[in-house]
């Protein structure tokens, strides 16, 4: 972490939410948002527009009968 | 499983004592092909179209992917290993026929011309826009929002973005399907990331003029 705790968290923030980052380096951010509240709403941010690309994203409708013409396309093309 | 798949994969030819495959058998292996096709990849199916609609950002371009993808994947389907990953394995089809279609349409992939902004580039700004809460924003943002944003932003960082964060694969399935070391993937996903929020913050006060 470098010297300025929150911009330590800053640029660890996205290993952060991806969990990439060892125990020791979660617990010193942990302990970080738990006493700065700077850190915590951003982090909450962060947190939240990840979700919420995700979500948004994996309600994206699929068409209607789209396994169905896929199996139809691929028969017809003579690969199956 | 895997245990027998690889100890088949290490021997070099199959048993001679064996006679020539006949037509019969042959298609009777492909038909267990089709078979094994259809029950197992065609489950990917939707999941296969969420990254290829937020790749190209259009219904009609992704189903088309998805058709062109599942044609070559059926053809290769012996080159894929059995219980190794399959949605990775589609993934990495579904990427080279995008390629394939952006070249065709020789849109030339727009280099990484954007600054780097701060992590907070987003958050920032809506602060600065700012009435309402930061996170009030996030709860109206929509599908079609996103898809332009995405849209915004170079294809080699988007296709990270949409591998990662939308099709919810591992830096290194990542990796494996784009072909790149995990590190680029890392760097990439941290621009791609980034560009993003940028691309989101001007729609936002596009939104609000
Ligand atoms: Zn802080």
């Amino acid at each position: 972490m470098s010297l300025d705790p929150c911009l330590g968290v800053e640029s660890q923030l996205q290993p952060y939410l991806d969990r990439q980052l060892t125990p020791g380096e979660v617990s010193m951010i942990e302990q970080h948002l738990g006493t700065c509240a700077y850190c915590r709403e951003r982090y909450h941010f962060e947190a939240k527009l990840r979700d919420t690309v995700k979500t948004v994203c994996c309600g994206d409708p699929v068409p209607e009968g789209l396994v169905e013409r896929v199996r139809l396309h691929c028969r017809g093309q003579g690969a199956a | 499983m895997l245990l027998v798949a690889d100890s088949v994969g290490l021997v070099a030819d199959p048993p001679s004592d064996q006679a020539e495959p006949t037509a019969a058998a042959e298609r009777a292996a492909e038909a267990r092909d089709r078979v094994h096709f259809e029950e197992e990849a065609l489950e990917h199916a939707d999941q296969l179209y969420r990254i290829a609609l937020r790749l190209s950002g259009s219904q009609q371009t992704a189903e088309e992917l998805v058709q062109e993808t599942y044609l070559r994947a059926f053809r290769g389907w012996r080159g894929y290993r059995p219980g190794s990953n399959l949605a990775a394995w589609l993934a990495t089809i579904l990427r080279n026929v995008f390629l394939d279609e952006a070249r065709k349409q020789s849109r030339r992939p727009a280099q990484e011309s954007f600054e780097d902004t701060s992590e907070y580039y987003l958050y920032n700004h809506l602060s600065e826009a700012g009435a309402e809460p930061q996170e009030a924003v996030l709860n109206r943002l929509s599908g079609g929002a996103i898809a332009e944003s995405l849209g915004d932003i170079p294809p080699m960082f988007r296709e990270v973005v949409v591998l990662v964060d939308i099709g919810d694969f591992s830096y290194q399935d990542a990796a494996d399907i784009l072909g790149i070391p995990i590190g680029t993937v890392m760097s990439r996903l941290h621009r791609g990331r980034r560009a993003l929020k940028q691309a989101l913050a001007s729609r936002a006060s596009e939104d609000a003029s």
